[in-house]
């Protein structure tokens, strides 16, 4: 894995190996795209969800991917640093099955994704007040 | 039956054959596949002909489960207007009945009977707790609930539908 990696090695952070089949490639921000674009095309991984995290200091977008042939599940980490404005590259140009799971990042922790074709409202009622991110850790329920 | 001056005509034919609508105001599924279980022939409610209806217009009962999301209360506010009056609402499972374990959560509006009532403050409402309820638990309420709109005093000399037994055995 690690030599199949190397392309994009110097747009990641480490390698991270939670397990033989569990691996984690942090990156900042501006790199997921190239990340997950050679994981998909080049690598032919299957993408199946993603996650987004408030961790504080930062957030997190987690693209996970998963190599069918042997079972290992390959998470791209990315870190948005600018808690004011996160943004990010949208993969949904690349994975069409990325884009609900975007919309949903954006209702609930209001990450920007740029390119994304349809970045409307998914999951919050219609009458949500604009600019109040429910999964943020600032708000208090 | 003779017409009689004591016949509430409206409770007497809503007690008879209850339809029910089903609305789900943002349950997880497992309290909507026991109401779908209650259909079966295991237990078989049509037999006190109770059946599900594909419009409230046509519904002498609501069946809600779900603990009744921002979204969902103005959808089931506006359900509840078009049933026709006089209506019994039934909060199925523990989430309609106090929001279960979603009581915190940002996106609720609930429970039910707080919704319903902002509509109608004199609204019949019915609960079966329970995660899910057991079907006989479902038809245990709305057996209890026909009762509880049969007074003694006013039909106890007119024996109203057949005698119902909560348990299939």
């Amino acid at each position: 894995m690690d030599n199949q990696l190397s392309p994009i090695r110097d747009k990641l952070a480490g390698i991270e190996r939670a397990m033989e089949t569990r691996v984690f490639l942090p990156c900042e921000a501006e790199h997921v795209y190239e990340v997950c674009r050679f994981l998909f095309e080049e690598l032919e991984l299957r993408f199946v969800i993603s996650t987004g995290i408030d961790a504080e200091d930062c957030f997190e977008v987690l693209h996970h991917f998963s190599d069918d042939a042997s079972g290992a599940l390959v998470t791209v980490k990315a870190f948005v640093r600018d808690r004011e404005a996160p943004e990010l590259d949208s993969i949904t140009p690349l994975i069409p099955g990325a884009e609900w799971i975007e919309r949903e990042m954006h209702d609930l922790l209001g990450i920007k994704f740029r390119n994304h074709p349809n970045l409307r409202r998914l999951i919050l009622e219609d009458d949500w007040p604009e600019g109040v991110y429910p999964l943020r850790k600032e708000v208090q329920t | 039956m003779a017409l009689g001056e004591r016949m509430d005509w409206k409770l007497w034919s809503l007690k008879k054959s209850i339809w029910v609508f089903h609305v789900n105001t943002g349950a997880c599924n497992n309290c909507d596949i026991e109401i779908v279980n209650l259909l079966t022939p295991k237990f078989d409610v049509e037999r006190f002909g109770i059946k599900l209806v594909g419009s409230p217009r046509h519904a002498d009962a609501l069946l809600v489960t779900g603990g009744g999301t921002r979204q969902a209360a103005v959808r089931l506010r506006e359900v509840y207007r078009q049933t026709a009056k006089p209506c019994v609402v039934f909060c199925m499972g523990a989430c309609a009945c106090g929001m279960g374990i979603f009581e915190k959560g940002y996106h609720m509006a609930g429970p039910i009977d707080h919704i319903i009532r902002e509509v109608d403050p004199g609204a019949i409402i019915a609960y079966v707790p329970g995660c899910p309820p057991k079907p006989e638990a479902m038809i245990m309420g709305v057996v209890k609930a026909l009762a509880a709109l049969q007074p003694e005093e006013k039909y106890g000399t007119e024996p109203v539908g057949q005698p119902v037994v909560a348990d299939p055995g």
